[in-house]
């Protein structure tokens, strides 16, 4: 029983807090990016590729120019201009946002393999003490061992990301843009009547996307990590799309996904130092993706399906 | 003579294969009621949308109040004060009221939605006009009729001067369309100008100050309102005298061939589930479902070819219980089906004809054998049916989206009717197709009754009711408000019923 005890205390603690914010905040970036995009009905299925060249952008930038700050900004360039190309492709030559989106995120693997090698003549990853990462929050709280756990030691963009959800949430249902952008999403044909440019602001949500898809990467190489690695977003980019779909497209339930995805992610990490096999614990966030996924729609047929019955 | 406020001349749009609108014409004074009429597909809407900014003809010229433009947008149309309510109602079901009201035209604070702004302007034309409306429900919660008022607020809201109604009344009740011409009144004498599109003789001659007939994208011509009558527009509008109309051709009656029985269906909307819904038909008679749009009859009819669950009751098919059964089944215990959207299940608009004919008839011989498809008897088969049911263009190979919405309907009546299924269903087998293919079709829904046929026809058109059924039941809110027969039955009675008044005849 003791024993017992012991495991469950090493697995869930104030640190399991931390980590789950730490594993959620990548993903939420893109939950973000996707929940904006879905509001005017885009599936961003590309922020997977997105979040690549971006990281790959903020590394090189930052180990070049030795700032994180340039760093970012690269990243979010590169964001906005592969955003604009999947607007372009979609909006301006009618293809299937889908098929562009995946098409972007298979280029971004094989094109920053080829860059990494080209720029630093090393394949796999790159890491070097050159490139500045992004800067920590540290705040004394008199040495309190619990508070130091919860509150120290964020990388920058981790509160940031939290405040971005309230300010999205505020932004989608309390202002004017967010009514217009939103009626393009349930119907585009009121929002025309109502003289709304449809297509003007579909091309620009997905700039916004690329904006946060942009941060999503450069804090994934510059925040949650200091180094490149191929193929480093390794899915993060579609779980970010799974938790706007369980979100229903709103910021604040998208980031309840987050979080859980997050939370089975450091669980798992934890369950693995107990000597789980490791094959098991890397399946985690998949599966709870999966499972997630149907929960929520599940949830939403049988509410449909309430709200329609004649009994 | 007052002001002209609008000026359309030498209108010409073009869809792919069709001409929607030739050298249309249309004026509208300041301060008239100006209908618009004609039978469907007569270019009415075509014409009111390039107004509005929602085609670019291909020739023509718009004026507004003096000004002349070649082509408008939606933008430019709500700036010069033209406010349009679509047929198809441009509302955002997930929204409220309030929201939809206001989307575009927001006022605000900051960057904000001013609410208060928002709700003193809403009350101020619903107590000036009438149009009682719940600010802060959703859209999807609200009536058809409130869903219409909501629409005519958001027009006058956007600072209308000018408002074109598509059909408002093919949604409403009689009641609720008497309403909305007390509404309509109000606005007029308000100083408004509305352009009322319709293809309802009656309420266009209560409503109009002039009238404007047009029949196959053309203007025929422009009448006073006190000067005309029925029979001229009806002439006006099908260009010959002759009518269709005609009253149930006689034929033996036998068994019954179906029956349902008490039944409870899911509906899209609060009105239109089904709550206990009975009703027979025998073979070689027609039943006919009247009612307003949307009251269940489109949930009845999915329920009975298996497309809808059933939730409680039965649907008994040549003696056996098929409710809940796969449609094909259904199908098998000899059931035919003409489904009311043609676009949407009734073809495969990127299969050609003969694919489309033959869908039902395919899987058996001698179409097939041991699965494969012998093409040669499908098109011998395909070719009998586009001569038998005089389809034009008469090619077993053309894509069914290439043609028009009468000859598109005879494939799916053809392809249903030749089967000669015990029951068939058919729903508004005759919504949006020309006058000439109306007459094919009715004749056809009586061919069938005489071989025998029992058959179910939901329709919206009391007159195709009146001149097909032997007996009529009617729907009001998801239930059958009364059955009588053909004999008794007239429009005002009819009218009644589908309005939830008089339950028992």
């Amino acid at each position: 029983m003791d024993g017992l005890n012991e495991i469950l205390s090493l697995v869930f603690n104030a640190t399991l807090v931390r980590s789950t914010i730490r594993a959620a905040t990548p993903i939420l970036y893109a939950t973000l990016a996707c929940v904006l995009t879905q509001q005017a009905n885009i599936l961003n299925i590309g922020i997977e590729g997105i979040m690549i060249f971006a990281a790959f952008a903020a590394v090189t930038t930052s180990y070049f120019a030795g700032s994180w700050v340039l760093g970012l900004l690269a990243a979010i360039i590169t964001g906005v201009v592969v955003a604009a190309f999947m607007a372009f492709a979609h909006l301006k030559a009618k293809a299937d946002i889908f098929v562009v989106g995946m098409g972007v995120n298979m280029l971004a693997i094989a094109m920053t393999r080829f860059l990494l090698q080209r720029t630093f003549g090393v394949s796999g990853s790159f890491h070097h003490n050159d490139i500045v990462p992004m800067p920590r929050l540290n705040f004394d709280f008199g040495g309190n061992a619990l508070l130091d756990t919860l509150f120290n030691d964020y990388s920058l963009f981790e509160p940031v990301g939290i405040v971005l959800v309230f300010v999205l949430a505020f932004i989608l249902y309390k202002t004017v843009w967010g009514l217009r952008l939103r009626s393009v999403g349930l119907n585009p044909l009121a929002a025309e009547t109502a003289g709304i440019n449809v297509t003007f602001r579909k091309f620009e949500v997905m700039l916004y996307s690329g904006v946060l898809g942009g941060i999503a990467g450069a804090h994934l190489s510059l925040g949650y990590s200091r180094m490149f690695v191929e193929n480093m977003t390794n899915g993060r980019g579609f779980m970010g799309v799974a938790a706007m779909f369980f979100g229903g497209a709103n910021p604040f339930w998208g980031w309840i996904g987050c979080l859980i995805f997050g939370f089975a992610d450091s669980l798992g990490s934890r369950l693995q130092s107990l000597g789980l096999p490791s094959q098991f614990i890397l399946m985690i966030p998949y599966v709870v993706t999966v499972v997630v996924l149907t929960l929520a729609m599940m949830r939403k047929k049988r509410a449909e399906t309430a709200r329609k019955s004649a009994i | 003579m007052s002001r002209i406020l609008i000026e359309m001349k030498g209108i010409c749009k073009e869809f792919p294969g069709v001409k929607a609108v030739q050298d249309g014409l249309f004026s509208l004074e300041e301060g008239e009621i100006h209908s618009l009429i004609g039978e469907n597909g007569a270019g009415k809407s075509t014409l009111m949308k390039v107004l509005y900014g929602m085609y670019v003809p291909e020739e023509g010229s718009i004026a507004v109040k003096g000004e002349t433009y070649p082509s408008l947008t939606p933008k430019q149309a709500i700036g010069l004060g033209i406010g349009m309510v679509h047929q198809e109602f441009m509302l955002v079901r997930e929204m409220t009221v309030l929201e939809n009201i206001i989307l575009g035209f927001e006022p605000r604070r900051g960057g904000r939605i001013d609410r208060r702004a928002a709700l003193e302007k809403i009350e101020y034309y619903a107590d000036t006009y009438g149009l009682r409306v719940h600010p802060d429900k959703k859209v999807e919660e609200i009536s058809v009729g409130e869903a219409q008022r909501v629409e005519i607020i958001k027009t006058l809201y956007r600072g209308a001067e000018i408002l074109v109604l598509d059909e408002p009344t093919a949604v409403l009740t009689p009641q609720e369309a008497e309403q909305l011409f007390c509404i309509l009144r109000s606005m007029k004498e308000g100083g408004k100008s509305i352009v009322f599109i319709s293809h309802k003789l009656q309420e266009v001659l209560a409503i109009s100050d002039r009238i404007t007939v047009m029949r196959g994208g053309k203007h025929i011509a422009t009448v006073a309102g006190s000067s005309t009558s029925a029979p001229e527009l009806a002439r006006l509008m099908v260009g010959r005298e002759v009518f269709l109309g005609g009253s149930p051709v006689p034929a033996a009656k036998g068994d019954v061939a179906l029956s349902v029985e008490n039944i409870f269906v899911p509906g899209e909307k609060e009105l239109s589930k089904l709550r206990g819904v009975s009703f027979s038909v025998r073979k070689g008679e027609i039943l006919g479902i009247a009612g307003v749009n949307g009251n269940g009859q489109s949930e009845l009819a999915e329920a009975i070819a298996g497309l809808r669950q059933v939730q409680r009751g039965r649907v008994v098919l040549g003696g056996a219980e098929v409710q809940n059964m796969p449609p094909r089944r259904i199908r098998e215990h000899g059931l035919s089906h003409i489904p009311e959207d043609r676009n949407q299940r009734g073809l495969d608009r990127f299969s050609d004809v003969k694919e489309n004919l033959a869908a039902c008839s395919v899987s058996e011989p001698p179409l097939s054998s041991l699965g494969v498809i012998r093409w040669g008897k499908v098109r011998e088969f395909a070719e009998g049916l586009i001569r038998s049911y005089d389809i034009r263009p008469a090619g077993a190979d053309i894509e069914a989206s290439g043609l028009s919405g009468g000859n598109a309907q005879k494939v799916v009546v053809a392809r249903e009717v030749s089967r000669k299924a015990e029951v068939l269903l058919a729903s508004q087998p005759t919504r949006g197709v020309d006058i000439g293919s109306i007459e094919t079709i009715r004749n056809e829904l009586n061919r069938a009754k005489e071989a025998g046929a029992a058959v179910v026809l939901i329709s919206s058109d009391l007159e195709e009711i009146l001149s097909l059924s032997d007996r009529i039941a009617v729907m009001f809110e998801g239930r059958i408000t009364g059955e009588v027969d053909s004999s008794e039955a007239d429009e005002e009675k009819l009218g009644l019923l589908m309005t939830g008044g008089g339950t028992h005849v």
